[in-house]
């Protein structure tokens, strides 16, 4: 009865999405699981190594010192390919979120707090661009492109110019990597979030009076909305003390046998629970193919339509006279 | 398991998951009861159980229909909502035997069937 958890790669163990998406208390790099031995693996297959750390500091040192120029340079590009806008709104923020996240790739430790700060910048990135990773890896391109320029420029002042290179590509990949977990997990996330909205608001229990609900059933019906439907409904009788439930199926594309016993069975957990149940939106045909299929519909009380189910639950609900809770049970 | 007089109606709240001999005592006392107290009525409130497997429907068929055999009419009540559930999944339908909500809706029941078979002149 409880939702699916969604599938993720290196995901703590049963963990629930909250509402709005953060888990209260827990960073996104613990939610993803990623721990020390997580980076240490993940840079052994990246073959990155002390020495890549060495020689990002001296690129570091090259970048800042034409910091400006990059951000630049980042900027009017994303600006050039994002016709579809009108303009950036907040140029200094965006800057700013350039600056840090692109500039930020050599100035790590490269350590498990290197990763959290990453992720948290990737959540700072999506507010501003959406959700769509392409544009990012594309800046990314830039970016190495343009560092690239700053090493061949810089000539003698580095050791091993290649060797250079090869760590800022390194880097980039394990960033990359990173993000795009976090990525994909915002995205089940999501996902999940609206199928639960969509269950919620595909079974609704509607109350018409007072002991009388109705339950309109629309769309595709498999297993599990079933057992949701009769969940809901089951609860509602429950909560609302209802004595009958018109369900209603007009809206259910293809009632088959298999939809058709589920149905019965919601009829028959109904009257354990001491409420009748009447079927509306049956045609006369489909109820006789379903009969032919050999689904028992003997219990299930069928109304053709929505109109007469109710008004057939209003005789039945005063046939028994009124409500039950009156305490000398008038009837 | 206590048994309560209301009226001309006895009332056994289950109060505990049953085990198959409580089952069976709960039958015969309901049984020299309905006789002892001429009951026309008995509700089996059930809400406290969150389990009941095909012995138990069985035992609750049969305590209905030894109820009536003695003149009073049985009814089931509280049946939770994943009881009912299980109970349909497993094709335990309690077929035949009344059904209600709560305590209110048993005697509600019980009473309208009452007044039904005395306008009916017949029970």
């Amino acid at each position: 009865m409880t939702p699916p958890a969604p599938q993720a790669r290196e995901r703590a163990r049963g963990q629930q999405p909250t509402d709005d998406g953060a888990s209260p208390g827990r960073s996104l790099r613990e939610e993803m699981d990623i721990t020390k031995e997580t980076l240490e693996r993940r840079k052994a297959w990246l073959e990155f190594t002390q020495g890549d750390v060495e020689r990002l500091a001296q690129v570091d040192t090259l970048v800042s010192r034409h910091a400006d120029e990059l951000v630049e340079q980042l900027y009017a590009h994303i600006n050039a390919a994002d016709g579809s806008r009108d303009g950036d709104a907040a140029p200094t923020h965006t800057k700013g979120l350039l600056e840090e996240y692109f500039l930020g790739l050599t100035k790590g430790a490269y350590d498990v707090e290197f990763v959290e700060e990453r992720l948290r910048l990737v959540g700072g990135l999506r507010q501003r661009f959406g959700p769509d990773p392409s544009w990012y890896l594309g800046t990314y391109n830039l970016y190495l492109r343009a560092v690239g320029e700053r090493i061949r420029a810089a000539g003698d002042e580095l050791d091993d110019p290649r060797a250079v290179f090869e760590s800022v590509r390194k880097v980039t990949f394990l960033d990359l990597g990173f993000a795009f977990d976090a990525y994909m997990i915002e995205r089940e996330r999501t996902i999940w979030r609206q199928e639960e909205e969509l269950r919620k608001l595909s079974t609704p229990v509607l109350q018409l009076q007072d002991e009388l609900l109705l339950l309109p059933i629309v769309g595709f019906v498999d297993t599990a909305r079933a057992q949701q439907l009769t969940e809901q409904l089951l609860y509602a009788i429950r909560e609302r003390r209802a004595r009958v439930v018109v369900i209603d199926v007009t809206g259910v594309g293809a009632v088959d046998s298999r939809v058709a016993n589920h149905i019965v069975q919601t009829v028959e957990a109904a009257r354990l629970m001491g409420a009748a149940a009447i079927v509306t939106g049956l045609s006369a045909e489909v109820a006789q193919t379903l009969v032919r299929l050999g689904v028992d519909l003997s219990a299930v009380r069928t109304v053709g339509d929505l109109q007469g189910g109710i008004e057939e639950a209003e005789r039945l609900l005063h046939a028994d006279g009124p409500s039950p809770s009156l305490p000398d049970g008038r009837g | 398991m206590p048994i309560l007089k209301q009226g001309d109606c006895l009332i056994a709240s289950v109060q505990d998951a049953l085990s198959d001999e409580e089952l069976r005592a709960l039958q015969n006392d309901l049984a020299e009861q309905v006789g002892r107290h001429r009951a026309r009525g008995v509700i089996i409130d059930v809400t406290v159980l969150d389990v009941m497997d095909s012995f138990a429907t069985r035992t609750l068929q049969t305590i209905v229909h030894t109820t009536r055999l003695r003149g009073a009419e049985a009814v089931i009540v509280g049946i939770q909502p994943e009881v009912a559930f299980a109970l349909v999944q497993f094709g335990l339908t309690l077929e035949g035997i009344p059904t209600a909500l709560d305590l209110d809706g048993g005697l509600a029941l019980l009473r309208l069937g009452a007044s039904r078979s005395r306008s009916d002149g017949h029970e």
